[in-house]
Order: C-alpha cells, then structure tokens, then sequence
C-alpha cells in the first residue's frame, strides 16, 4: 500500500463552503495607497491597516456596525500572506544593521497575528486564529485552512483573509476578505 | 461530550525529534534540562551591544534554519512507518518572512516530502496550530501521515524587537509563574514530530478493527472511517487525543486577564478526548516567565479544572522558541509521558498569589496518563494539545 492518501482513503466528503460576505482592496479608483486608514498603534506600514480596512468592509457587509454578537464566538480568523509585513521586516532589519533604536511599537506589530487580535477584539471574533505563509495560490490555501477548522469543529464561520503589500514591481497592496462557513452551520 | 463523538481515526505520535540548545540528539534536554538545568548564556552568535538583555540559549555557532529542519525531521522519521514520502504532507511553522515559499520548497526537496502547502507563521502557536491541523487531517481521513517541522534560531531582528518591547528577562532566567519573574529569554529550537493514522499503523491489542478511538470529530462532518490493512506496524510514543485553538477577542498583544479564552482551548482538547480534568497528570505551560502572560494562564487553568495538576513550563531551561516553541514543548511532553519524570519549572524563587497552581519546583517521579501542552500567542490565539500515554 502506498503512503500517499489516494481517493479510496479520503473518509471525509469536501465540506459544502458558503460565502456569507467578500471584499477587496482596492475596489475602487479611490482605493489610493494613501488612503487606508490608520490604526491607533500600529505604524510605518502598510500591512496592518490593509488587512484591518479588508476585514471591516467584509464583516460589514454581513454583520453591520461592530460587535459580531454572538455569532463571533465560533468565527475564526485566518490570514495568509506570502511575503506578509515586509515593510515592518526591513524597518527592522535596517535598524539592526545601522545599530540604531529599534522603535518598540514594531515589537508586537511584527508579528501577523496582532493584527487580527485588533480585529477579533472590536468584533468579538473568538474563534481560532490562524496565520499562514501559502506555498500555493494564497485564497485557496486559505479556505483549506478554514476547512479544517470547520472539520474539526473548532469554529462555524471563518474570516479568511489574503492580504499583501505591493513589491515595488508594478502591483498594489491588494487584500480580499471572505466571510464563510459550512452549509448548515450558519 | 461524548454523544458529540465520531468515531474516526485515532492519531499516533510515532516520531519526535527536538534541537535545542542542549544539543541535536534530545539526550541532554532529556538529562539536564527536566533536571531543571538552563540553558541560557551570553549571546555570541551576533553583537548584543546597546541591548537591555544579553542572554538567550542557543546552539553553538551560526546553525543555518533550513539545514537544521532537514535534520530534525530526519531524526523524527526513525522507526516510523514512513516508507514512501512524495505523498506525505509536510507542515512547516517559522517566523513569517517573505522568503518562507523558498525554504518550504528547500526542506520539501531535500526530505522528498510533499511540498508544503504553507508555513504556519502565527507566532507562539503556529507550530501547535500546524499540529491541530495534521491532527484533523489524520482523523478525519485526509491523510494517513503528516510531518510537522517547526524552527527558530536566534538572530539580531528579534532579539532586537523583545528587547525594544523590554519583553526579555534581565537577569539571565526564565522564571515561570515565581515570584520575581522579569519575562522571557529566547531560545533556538527546532523540532519535528510524525503523526499516523492508528489505521496504517495496524496496532491494537484487538486487532486492526480496535485501532478506531473515538476521538471526537465535528458532529457536522460525517466521518465513514476506512479500515484497511497495515503495510508495516510502527510503535507510538503517544496518541494524540485531543486538541483545540481559541481565541480571546481581547487585545493585539496582551493575553485575557480573566483567562477564559485559553481554557476554552483546553476544555475543547479535553472533551475532544473525552478525558476528565483529574485524568490528566502533566501540563506543560506557555509559561513564558513575564507577569501578566502566567497569570492569565494560571486563571485559564484552574478555570479549566487542572489548578492541582503538576505543572512545568520548559521555557524555563530551553527558551523561547517563539514559532518553534509549540513543537519543542510538544517533544518534551511526549517525553514526559514516557520517562518517568516530570520536568522541573526552573528559576522559581518563590510562590506569586496570582500563581496559585502546582509547580514543580523539584525532581518529580510521575507516569501520567495524560499530558496537556499549551500555549498561547499575540492576538489573544491559544492552543490545547492533549497527550495520552502509549
């Protein structure tokens, strides 16, 4: 028997995903690089607030005006970024190779998961909370990792969030938030 | 809980492997460190000039990430019942960096196993959200076999950032849930561990048909477990039998005070198993030495039924392997259910009233049934991994 999962060895059928709510950035000409809003503690890039501005028009869109209410309690939140907070990393590491101050608001802002504890606290989203670098397309690596949390039973919806910021060949900051969850569970 | 219960397959752990800066084979952590010995000294691998810390643990020299994956996955994978790897998948956990795709792509090629399709990045829970994760695959049938590989070593970027966030121990200890603790000190680490299907294992006293555990999977998802006949028989080290993530919905940094979010996370790993607080006889803690990070734990816990189980936070000897750190506290635990001893809570100078758990404070003989690991990380995510004795 070959160690690889061939199809007479997946036991679980591919959950049925709903899409309660989408967003963009940009989605509109005034969707400027400038013109993501700041968010109070969070500095020099602009990772933090393009994953905060993609996740708010997402949720609502389905919830309204923060909090989720109770429907936050099993909502999870993943993030996948390829390159993830770039800007923040090199601010770092320049620093560093200077020998001058790192500035201590980086500390916790390095990480890409204190972004979605800014989101999960304005909305009571207390489900788990899962960050990825995707070796594959980033959306549907993304949605995989919400799968397995509804398989596993650990959340109802998930806040799926792809955010990455521009390279500086071309691109923009381009970030896509999906509000999902199995059929049935909603 | 247990009328929620699916039957479905029962995960093995067959395969650890942790490097630390007790050395590559596990034989001194084992040693010295459950013997509550730390690890920690003066920096040399780059210049700690102008920092307010200076002391971390780490491996000799200038170890390179990607080489020390390569070895520590290969160390785990003997006597497992790896055979053909191209169709294993491979989760890997590292600090998110824009270079993550290319060292998933390089420890894929160099170990033949299934590209990884991403690397978990979510600070201090990423290597137990990586697990969880390889746990759900394994027990709801996705897959037979997962390797979850997890690794940092310490370098200037994030010494730098703990030490600008005065997040790091000045006095060169990690001091867990004592009086008098300062916070943490990092640590390398860099570990993997191989997960099985009880299934393909084909163990079990009974026969092939007894390997199937009711492990609770979703009530909404049905499971039809597949039950086929094993290539090659591996003997487990432990069973995963439980595991859960949480979140707090609290703050970007700061863990919830009240420690509710935390034991969420572990009452859900405990009912996945079906396993009562008393039936556990270890938990191995975040326990990152800092003030208000143990004391929400310890509240989490003791919200959780477990203020009286034997509690240690090997953080104290190894450091803080930041998104490694989950996957080295999941070897150590493996190996305290296995060893006879439990491990020592270094550095602890005396009872804090907010830490009013049972600390092991010295050499303690103990073959639990069960063992917890938990942790929990920036942005209010925690993980609750349970671990039932072979």
């Amino acid at each position: 028997m070959s160690a690889t999962l061939s199809p007479g060895q997946v036991t679980s059928p591919v959950l049925d995903r709903v899409v309660l709510a989408e967003a963009h950035w940009p989605a509109s000409p005034a969707d400027t690089p400038g013109s993501l809003p700041a968010i109070a503690g969070f500095v020099l890039s602009a990772f933090n607030p393009l994953v905060v501005e993609v996740a708010e028009r997402c949720l609502r869109a389905h919830f309204g005006p923060p909090p989720a209410g109770r429907d936050g309690d099993r909502t999870a939140i993943v993030l996948a970024s390829v390159r993830g907070d770039v800007t923040t990393a090199d601010a770092v590491a320049a620093a560093v190779a200077a020998g001058t101050r790192v500035p201590p608001l980086l500390f916790f802002q390095s990480n890409p998961n204190a972004v979605l504890g800014h989101v999960a606290a304005r909305w009571g989203l207390a489900g788990p909370v899962v960050c990825a670098s995707p070796a594959t397309e980033p959306g549907t690596d993304a949605l995989a990792c919400a799968d397995l949390l509804f398989a596993a039973g650990e959340a109802d919806r998930a806040l799926v969030i792809v955010a990455d910021l521009a390279t500086g060949r071309g691109d923009n900051d381009q970030a896509v938030a999906r509000l999902v969850t199995a059929r049935g569970r909603a | 809980m247990a009328e929620r219960a699916r039957r479905a397959h029962r995960v093995a752990v067959t395969g650890v492997a942790a490097r630390t800066a007790f050395g590559r084979d596990g034989a001194a952590l084992l040693a010295d460190g459950f013997a509550g010995t730390p690890a920690f000294a003066p920096v040399t691998r780059f210049d700690t000039a102008g920092r307010r810390t200076t002391t971390a643990a780490t491996l000799p020299g200038d170890p390179v990430l990607a080489d020390e994956l390569v070895g520590a996955i290969e160390d785990a994978v003997v006597g497992t019942g790896v055979t053909t790897r191209a169709g294993v998948p491979l989760l890997l956990a590292a600090h998110a960096d824009a270079g993550n795709a290319a060292l998933a792509a390089e420890v894929a090629a160099r170990t033949g196993f299934a590209g990884p399709a991403r690397t978990y990045t979510g600070a201090c829970v990423a290597a137990t959200s990586a697990l969880a994760d390889a746990a759900t695959l394994i027990a709801t049938g996705r897959a037979e076999r997962v390797v979850v590989a997890a690794g940092y070593l310490v370098e200037p970027s994030t010494f730098a950032l703990f030490d600008a966030g005065r997040a790091l121990s000045r006095d060169g200890r990690v001091r867990p849930f004592s009086a008098g603790r300062q916070g943490m000190l990092l640590g390398d680490g860099v570990a993997a561990v191989v997960l099985e299907s009880a299934s393909p294992l084909g163990i079990g006293a009974g026969g092939i048909g007894t390997v199937l555990a009711s492990v609770a999977v979703d009530p909404g998802v049905p499971v039809d477990v597949a039950v086929r006949e094993s290539p090659r028989a591996a003997r487990p080290l432990a069973w995963l039998a439980g595991w859960a993530r949480s979140g707090d919905a609290y703050h970007v940094c700061k863990p919830k005070p009240d420690g509710t979010g935390l034991a969420r996370a572990i009452t859900g790993a405990l009912d996945r198993a079906d396993v009562a607080p008393p039936e556990v006889g270890y938990v191995n803690a975040n326990g990152t030495g800092t003030a208000f990070n143990d004391a929400a734990e310890v509240a989490a816990l003791r919200l959780a039924g477990l203020g009286a189980v034997p509690t240690s936070s090997t953080k104290s000897v190894h450091g803080h392997a930041l998104e490694a750190s989950g996957l080295v506290e999941f070897v150590v635990t493996v190996l305290a259910l296995g060893g006879g001893t439990l491990p020592v809570n270094s550095g602890y100078l005396g009872a804090d009233p907010d830490c009013a758990i049972d600390v092991i404070t010295g050499p303690r003989r103990a073959e639990p049934a069960y063992a917890l690991t938990v942790n929990a990380a920036f942005g209010g995510a925690n993980t609750a991994l349970l671990l039932g004795a072979a």
